[in-house]
């Protein structure tokens, strides 16, 4: 038992790069500050870990302490593995008054009674997001440390943030958070991203927004680049149009940095020029994948710049709109189909 | 239709007006801003996507002398965008007030095809085709310079020249065996 405990600190240090681990360290605060001058951050890693070895002995750690070293990591550098959004659906009339204390017992006792053993760690961070972080174990075996899964969740707000979920666990998980919230369903948001902060952003929509107005005036007057009286734009009410509906779908400013969208087709294949594939009964099934650094700041580009036409599609403005980055697009039915797409879960 | 029309308004002293037309808006600007630097001549600068142009703007715009369509060649949109802006313009700016600029010749996803299309579709117009760097400061100082030249004579302020004369000399010419494969 203790040598798996000390095993996970080992490999937890080697997990934390060297110019987070004083950080991390003082952040945790669980070394005293005779310990803290004793450990020199200039040594190689393995010296470190022996260090920390000796102080895991010398102040009796536990499991427990690892878990939360491990937990403050995570929270001050989420970008690692990717996350995924479920949206919780059908509130009781008591979901908006759910509180932590009463979140954390009900949370803590349905999954116990979900899975048995299981260790659970619920944490509040500063900016009123709940951290909770699963280890789990089944009648045979002890809770496995080293595959947790990280769960962030919004109090009163629908959305949960699941990261290293296997599909096993999806419905233990999915039980116990549906009745400690108080709702009576959770579904997948069909939104993803390495980003933790970008796709909160993007879902609870905390980025700035614009909205549609007959005197477009602080947009135009932000794009007074030419200043020099000989040189004039000759359709600049065009270009004005065209920033305004795509600040209008995508909003200004900093954009969450989402870097994948990716759309799923079942439709039928139409091109004139190939009858063969045109001709053909089944659907067409292909996958259009957009990858960037930054999803949204591009396709705004693309519609300001007018690469991409505008009003701007609801394929692709969908993506801040409805919060999802994952589309499935099938034909509506007979006739004029390529016109009519509908994108359903 | 409204087609720009190279005489019907009357020139300024010692001003030559310039349009540039480009579908991507980039280079337009790099290449305005060097362009105003002339201290011999005032340079009017007039930045267009593409034709044709507002009519709102008809009364306030001087007369143009010439009319440079910039294509990147690494996007095909930006041809036709040019392409289909041409029919906007009165056939009187076709003697030597029409000029093409092609940017990104060099890079190696550019099909031939496209540069092809290009060349025959100047040839065709009896047009120069001039090729420029628009990613350095260098390139677009060349590319300026260049411009100035055959802006010059566009707005008659070369004596001897007109701009019919210098776009026989200058104009684009189509090798016979275009249409057979290159060694490549």
């Amino acid at each position: 038992m203790d040598d798996s405990m000390k095993r996970l600190l080992q490999r937890l240090i080697r997990r934390i790069p060297a110019q987070m681990l004083k950080t991390t360290l003082d952040k945790w605060g669980r070394l005293t500050a005779a310990q803290k001058r004793s450990m020199d951050f200039t040594e190689p890693k393995w010296a470190l870990t022996e260090k920390l070895m000796a102080i895991y002995e010398e102040n009796g750690w536990t499991g427990k302490h690892i878990t939360e070293l491990e937990m403050t990591y995570i929270i001050d550098n989420p970008n690692q593995g990717m996350w995924y959004a479920f949206q919780l659906m059908d509130p009781e009339d008591d979901a908006h008054s759910v509180e932590l204390t009463h979140f954390k017992e009900h949370f803590k006792s349905h999954l116990s009674e979900l899975v048995r053993p299981v260790s659970i760690k619920i944490k509040k961070h500063t900016d009123e997001a709940v951290w909770i972080r699963i280890a789990w174990g089944d009648s045979f075996s002890r809770p496995n440390h080293l595959k947790p899964t990280y769960v962030v969740h919004h109090l009163q707000t629908p959305y949960v943030f699941v990261t290293s979920l296997t599909s096993k666990q999806k419905p233990l998980l999915s039980q116990a958070l549906v009745l400690s919230t108080r709702h009576q369903a959770i579904k997948d948001a069909n939104l993803s991203g390495r980003k933790l902060g970008a796709i909160r952003d993007l879902l609870m929509r905390q980025y700035q927004q614009v909205f549609p107005t007959n005197y477009p005036s602080p947009l135009a007057e932000r794009n007074e680049t030419v200043s020099n009286p000989q040189i004039e734009k000759e359709q600049v009410k065009c270009a004005e149009n065209r920033l305004q509906m795509a600040c209008e779908a995508f909003g200004d400013g900093v954009l969450p940095q989402l870097q994948s969208s990716v759309y799923k087709l079942e439709t039928k294949f139409k091109d004139h020029s190939n009858k063969t594939m045109t001709e053909r009964e089944q659907p067409f099934r292909c996958v259009v994948k957009f990858a960037s650094t930054n999803l949204l700041e591009s396709l705004r580009h693309c519609a300001s710049s007018g690469i991409a036409s505008t009003p701007v599609t609801p394929l692709l403005s969908s993506i801040p709109l409805k919060g999802r980055n994952y589309f499935v697009i099938t034909d509506n039915g007979p006739g004029p189909s390529s016109q009519t797409r509908q994108t359903q879960n | 239709m409204s087609l720009l029309k190279p005489f019907s308004k009357l020139p300024a002293l010692n001003t030559a007006n310039i349009l540039l037309v480009e579908s991507e808006e980039q280079f337009q600007q790099s290449l305005a801003d060097s362009l105003v630097e002339e201290t011999s001549v005032t340079v009017n600068v007039r930045l267009a996507k593409s034709l044709p142009l507002p009519v709102k703007n008809e009364e306030s715009r001087p007369r143009i002398d010439l009319v440079v369509f910039i294509i990147n060649l690494t996007s095909e949109l930006s041809f036709q965008s040019a392409e289909a802006s041409l029919k906007y313009l009165d056939p009187g700016y076709f003697l030597g007030k029409v000029c093409f600029m092609v940017t990104n010749a060099r890079n190696a996803s550019v099909p031939t095809e496209r540069l092809d299309a290009v060349r025959k579709l100047a040839a065709s117009l009896h047009c120069p085709l001039l090729f420029a760097e628009d990613q350095t400061p260098g390139g677009v100082t060349n590319a300026t310079e260049r411009l100035l030249t055959m802006l010059k004579v566009a707005a008659g302020l070369v004596p001897m020249a007109t701009a019919l004369y210098l776009s026989h000399l200058t104009r684009c010419t189509v090798p016979p065996d275009i249409d057979q494969p290159s060694f490549d």
